[in-house]
């Protein structure tokens, strides 16, 4: 809570926050059937119509409301993005700080194999994992988690293998406190800060991937819509019907705009060393 | 040229008028066609080949005995004239004594021998060679006969030559292995190089047999996208260019430099159910299925209205009026009696599978047909698949249903005979084996009564469309898009470019 | 230099990390690589043909034995023969490596030359509305997608100005130096437009940085001019974390912009790639893949040597 009251003050965390916001209520009236129409009805007599007072954003090539399947798509988006990016925070955190606790030689390992991924585009490995699976919602997720495990994990070893240096951890085990308790009590708490600015830089990352691969044709399957989905489909489509590719376009710079916002004003509240620093 | 006009308005992209100042000042060959296509040709082979773009290339530099025109008619090629015995057991042709290979040498009934041979060959894996199994020997008696010995009656077997993957190559390319890799062909153009995925210089053949071209050459570029292909025409880089969204055709029209050519296809859009899985085993639940759909919505809304509702026979002289066909009338009434007499009233889920962009309609058609067979309670789960991938599932019959583009033929016999006879190669993706469907087969396989053919091939529609193992929707368009500098050019419904063979530029 | 040597001495075992990953999972696809050619034709095939094509494409052995035969060649410079090209795939990597190269550099330069001014104004203005001005601008640059900004440029050009760039395939650049700028200058501009938004942050940041610092203040202290102050003493060490940056995003830039590429038609790396995972052409997935891979740890590597020279303070064997 101090932190989001923290956020507020900050002039571009405010504008982060309220754009999140504003998303994550668009996802959840849309998860609750609360959008202007059924986003997945196709109104036979209304197709391609540009906005209008019944249909915010226009209809699609199908007759579908775009503006209800853009709520629903941020939903979509969202969940793939906020998915991917747990699981790889969490799988990146527990390789880095393992890898910082073990030392040598284990540490010399599991760092190459973060680097063996590390050494591929990100696009790539994704294009790859989706070509080895098949693509789908679930793929998405784990193709992004993949890319972004061995981040993480990097963030997270530095501080790790600095603060593990550091006279309270060195005192703590004196005492006799278990390993287990020294990881998470001392060594986790200390790296909230990187972990949560790295977190919110991830899902604006995220999205733009999961808009990239279904751009692509290659992440979220059809009737679901999703923003990446939303604008390879309207791509063809730009010239008879502008609107359905403008909004979606809109939709995801202004979500990714959002966590960027978001993520610099949490690097400088939780970082004073860069007060103001960042744009 | 605007760019005067976009200098003028507006100064400040002075990049952009700079550029393209250059652009135009590079000489351009004047008669050779510029073109473009959004797939690229998977290989040289012409007897191998499959994919819609390696045929299209191939028919350019190679050729069959006979070809058929804009009509489906078929008419001279290599071959001058034919002629079927009475029994239809017997098929002599007589070449075109004018007929040269690209590299000089004379087209000669040992060529057409070795060629044929080698299709029938199991070892070269030839796309086309189940429809040539009735070919028992090949005899050259003179310098310019062919005669082909069969087995049974085979009247189709003419229309099946009648095509690039039973081109006639050379007999010393095919003693020297090297058909894969070296184009040399008796056709109206020679491929001076070819760049997979990017690129296709061909030029003029000046012996080739039907006369002189012309333009000098051709060529070919790959433009991954196709709102990239559009841009392009529009800018005036590229004179021709295949375009298979009609989404992107329907666009063609509004540019007042362009020039869109629409041709209806032989190809069909089609939803293909398993009968072999449950409940698609039941007669009734797959009738319920064609019943339940809209056709005609399907062509307005996935197709942009780019296509024509059709029967399983597409190709005109075949064809009958899809209102006479089983339920192609929607009938969601007696679909959903026809489901509760088959026990399903509460409906069921299937999967569906569809390859990503092939055709480029293919998602927006799975999302109408989901919408519409949810009116029955049958709730169709999409699977986009790369087109590979698709290929590799679908060959195995591994679904519920699939959403298809499959190749048409301008005779039904080939077309239909590798899904719906006893012993057809694909009867593991058609899952559907039927006495009678088999035996109207046969019957117009030997049939030599053109009329007669019509009729046996008419019941067989009627009764496939009864028996509902697939649901035909619709035929779409075959596009091709060119300057209006470009002139002389005729589609084919068979899709091919052969038409570029007139074509002049201004 | 112990860092150097440990530096040195892991990039073989990553690179074979790598070919091992690249070789594994190509192999997972589904698909193989006749399928890929024949498509539905396939079906057709009986179980001999398959396995005569099979031996052909080299699929008929278990898969180690199919590895350590392309480790072997690797190890003679032999990357194998491309599929879809039939030519040796160092041959074909080659052929469209000095596009991606180019243009990878031209988005450099761009973001560069875009990015560095533009920061350090925003830096000496902090706080005022052109400081605002600029981090709004690089915002927004942060989240643009680079598949928007290239369908939107194809899309304005071609309805405005009758005009786009040549695509489909190359023009190298000695041979026509202005039809080759007038190609990639589009796709560049869309690539560096995010790059420079980068940039552009970063090298506010680090001016502040520099800025806030001892010798800086007793250098405007002695009443050297703001200006010179900023651009002979402040500028040469905000760089350092710029080159860091510029370098990273270079790297990732040279393994082939896929969306750019496909959007654009431009025959570079990573079309090249998608093609070869489509077409099941395993020998220059492989090879490509670990080109990508090394120019892209190179690059790293240069980076960090770049970084020490540059910075002295720095001790790199720390890290």
């Amino acid at each position: 809570m101090r932190i989001l009251s923290a956020l507020f003050r900050h002039p571009s965390g405010r504008i982060g926050v309220i754009i999140i916001g504003l998303y994550l209520l668009a996802a959840l009236l849309a998860a609750l059937g609360l959008t202007p129409h059924n986003a997945l009805k196709m109104f036979a007599i209304d197709r391609m119509k540009p906005p209008s007072s019944t249909y915010w954003m226009g209809t699609d090539l199908l007759g579908r409301d775009t503006f209800s399947r853009l709520m629903l798509g941020i939903g979509q988006s969202l969940n793939i993005a906020f998915a991917a990016v747990a699981c790889a925070a969490l799988a990146g955190t527990t390789i880095g700080l393992l890898s910082a606790w073990w030392g040598a030689p284990w540490d010399g390992l599991m760092m190459r194999i973060m680097d063996v991924l590390l050494a591929f585009p990100a696009i790539l490995l994704a294009l790859l994992i989706i070509a080895i699976v098949g693509p789908g919602t679930f793929t998405s997720v784990t193709a992004i988690a993949i890319v972004y495990t061995p981040i993480f994990a990097r963030v997270v070893r530095g501080p790790a293998l600095s603060l593990k240096q550091r006279d309270f951890v060195d005192a703590a085990r004196t005492f006799g406190s278990s390993q287990r308790y020294v990881l998470t009590r001392h060594l986790l708490l200390n790296l909230v800060a990187p972990l949560a600015v790295q977190v919110t830089l991830a899902l604006a990352w995220a999205l733009l991937t999961e808009a990239g691969l279904s751009f692509l044709g290659l992440g979220t399957q059809p009737p679901t819509p999703s923003l990446g989905l939303m604008l390879a489909e309207s791509k063809n489509l730009m010239q008879q019907a502008p609107w359905l590719m403008l909004f979606p376009a809109l939709t995801i710079m202004l979500g990714i705009l959002g966590f960027n916002l978001t993520g610099d004003a949490l690097r400088d509240i939780l970082d004073p060393r860069t007060q103001g620093r960042t744009a | 040229m605007n760019w005067t006009h976009s200098r003028k308005l507006v100064t400040g992209l002075f990049v952009a008028t700079a550029i393209s100042t250059a652009a135009f000042a590079l000489p351009v060959e004047a008669a050779t066609l510029r073109m473009a296509w959004a797939q690229d040709a998977t290989g040289l082979d012409p007897h191998k080949q499959t994919a819609f773009s390696s045929l299209r290339l191939l028919e350019l530099i190679y050729e069959p005995l006979v070809r058929l025109d804009t009509q489906l008619n078929v008419v001279p090629a290599i071959a001058a004239s034919w002629e079927f015995a009475p029994d239809a057991k017997t098929l002599t042709f007589k070449l075109d004594p004018k007929a040269k290979f690209s590299n000089g040498a004379q087209v000669t009934p040992a060529d057409v021998k070795a060629s044929f041979e080698r299709l029938l060959d199991e070892a070269t894996a030839a796309a086309a060679r189940s429809n040539f199994l009735s070919i028992e020997s090949i005899d050259t008696p003179d310098a310019e006969t062919v005669v082909f010995h069969l087995s049974t009656a085979d009247v189709p077997i003419l229309a099946s030559m009648a095509t690039i993957n039973a081109a006639v190559l050379p007999a010393s390319e095919i003693t020297a292995d090297t058909i894969a890799t070296k184009a040399v062909g008796s056709g109206p153009f020679k491929l001076d190089s070819w760049e997979p995925n990017a690129k296709e210089v061909l030029s003029a053949n000046a012996d080739w047999a039907g006369g002189k071209l012309a333009i000098d050459g051709i060529e070919v570029t790959v433009l991954p996208d196709e709102t990239a292909i559009l841009a392009s025409l529009r800018a005036g880089q590229t004179d021709f260019a295949l375009i298979n969204d009609p989404l992107v055709a329907t666009l063609v029209p509004n540019e007042p430099n362009l020039q869109l050519n629409r041709i209806s296809g032989l190809a069909y859009n089609v939803l293909q159910l398993n009968p072999s899985r449950t409940p698609m085993d039941n007669l009734k639940v797959r009738q319920a299925m064609s019943c339940a759909i809209d056709r005609q919505e399907i062509v307005d809304s996935a197709l942009a209205g780019e296509g024509k509702v059709t029967g399983p026979l597409t190709a005109p002289a075949f064809a009958e009026d899809p209102d006479t066909l089983f339920c192609y009338k929607q009938d969601v009434a007696k679909a959903k009696q026809l489901m509760e007499e088959a026990g399903m009233s509460g409906g069921f889920t299937a999967k569906v599978i569809a390859a990503n962009g092939e055709p480029p309609v293919a998602a927006s058609e799975a999302q109408v047909l989901q919408a519409q067979l949810a009116e029955i309670g049958v709730k169709l789960d999409i699977q986009m698949m790369e087109l590979s991938v698709y290929v590799d599932t679908w060959l195995k019959g591994d679904f519920d249903m699939a959403v298809a583009q499959n190749g048409g033929r301008p005779d039904p016999y080939p077309m239909y005979n590798r899904y719906f006879t006893k012993d057809g190669n694909l009867l593991q993706v058609s899952n559907f084996v039927d006495d009678t469907l088999d035996s109207l087969m046969r019957q117009g396989q030997a049939e030599t009564d053109p009329a007669k053919r019509v009729e046996i091939f008419h019941q067989f529609e009627q009764h496939l469309t009864e028996q509902s193992p697939w649901l035909w929707l619709s035929t779409s368009y075959t596009y091709t898009a060119q300057l209006k500098t470009v002139t002389g050019f005729e589609p084919s419904p068979t899709g091919t470019l052969f038409g570029l063979t007139k074509v002049s530029i201004q | 230099m112990t860092y150097l040597a440990k530096r040195l001495l892991t990039f073989p075992l990553i690179l074979l990390g790598v070919s091992v990953l690249v070789f594994l999972s190509i192999r997972l696809i589904p698909g193989d690589a006749i399928t890929a050619m024949l498509g539905t034709e396939a079906g057709m095939l009986t179980p001999d043909q398959r396995a005569s094509l099979a031996a052909y494409f080299g699929i008929d052995k278990p898969i180690w034995s199919q590895y350590l035969s392309w480790l072997g060649g690797l190890f003679q410079g032999d990357l194998g023969i491309s599929k879809i090209y039939a030519k040796p795939v160092m041959t074909v990597i080659l052929e469209r490596f000095p596009l991606t190269l180019e243009l990878a550099l031209l988005s450099m330069v761009i973001a560069l030359t875009i990015g560095v001014p533009l920061g350090v104004l925003a830096a000496t203005r902090n706080g005022r509305p052109s400081d605002l001005g600029v981090r709004l601008l690089a915002m927004i640059g942060q989240s643009t997608p680079s598949f928007v900004l290239g369908v939107l440029i194809i899309f304005v050009l071609s309805v405005y100005f009758g005009f786009v760039p040549a695509m489909g395939t190359f023009t190298p650049l000695f041979q026509d130096p202005l039809a080759n700028l007038g190609q990639l200058i589009f796709p560049a501009i869309t690539l560096g437009f995010a790059f420079a938004a980068s940039v552009t942050r970063i090298s506010r940041s680090a001016m502040l940085d520099v800025l806030s610092e001892d010798y800086v203040r007793t250098a405007r202290a002695k009443g050297v001019s703001t200006m010179s102050v900023v651009w002979h003493h402040a500028l040469p060490n905000a760089l350092i974390p710029v080159v860091t940056l510029s370098g990273v995003e270079f790297g990732y830039l040279l393994g082939g912009a896929v969306i750019v590429e496909q959007i654009f038609a431009l025959p570079g790396l990573g079309r090249l790639v998608l093609d070869a995972i489509g077409q099941r052409d395993y020998a220059l997935v492989q090879g490509t893949v670990l080109f990508i891979a090394f120019n892209f740890l190179v690059v790293n590597l240069l980076v960090d040597l770049a970084y020490a020279v540059l910075d002295p303070r720095i001790r790199l064997g720390g890290r």
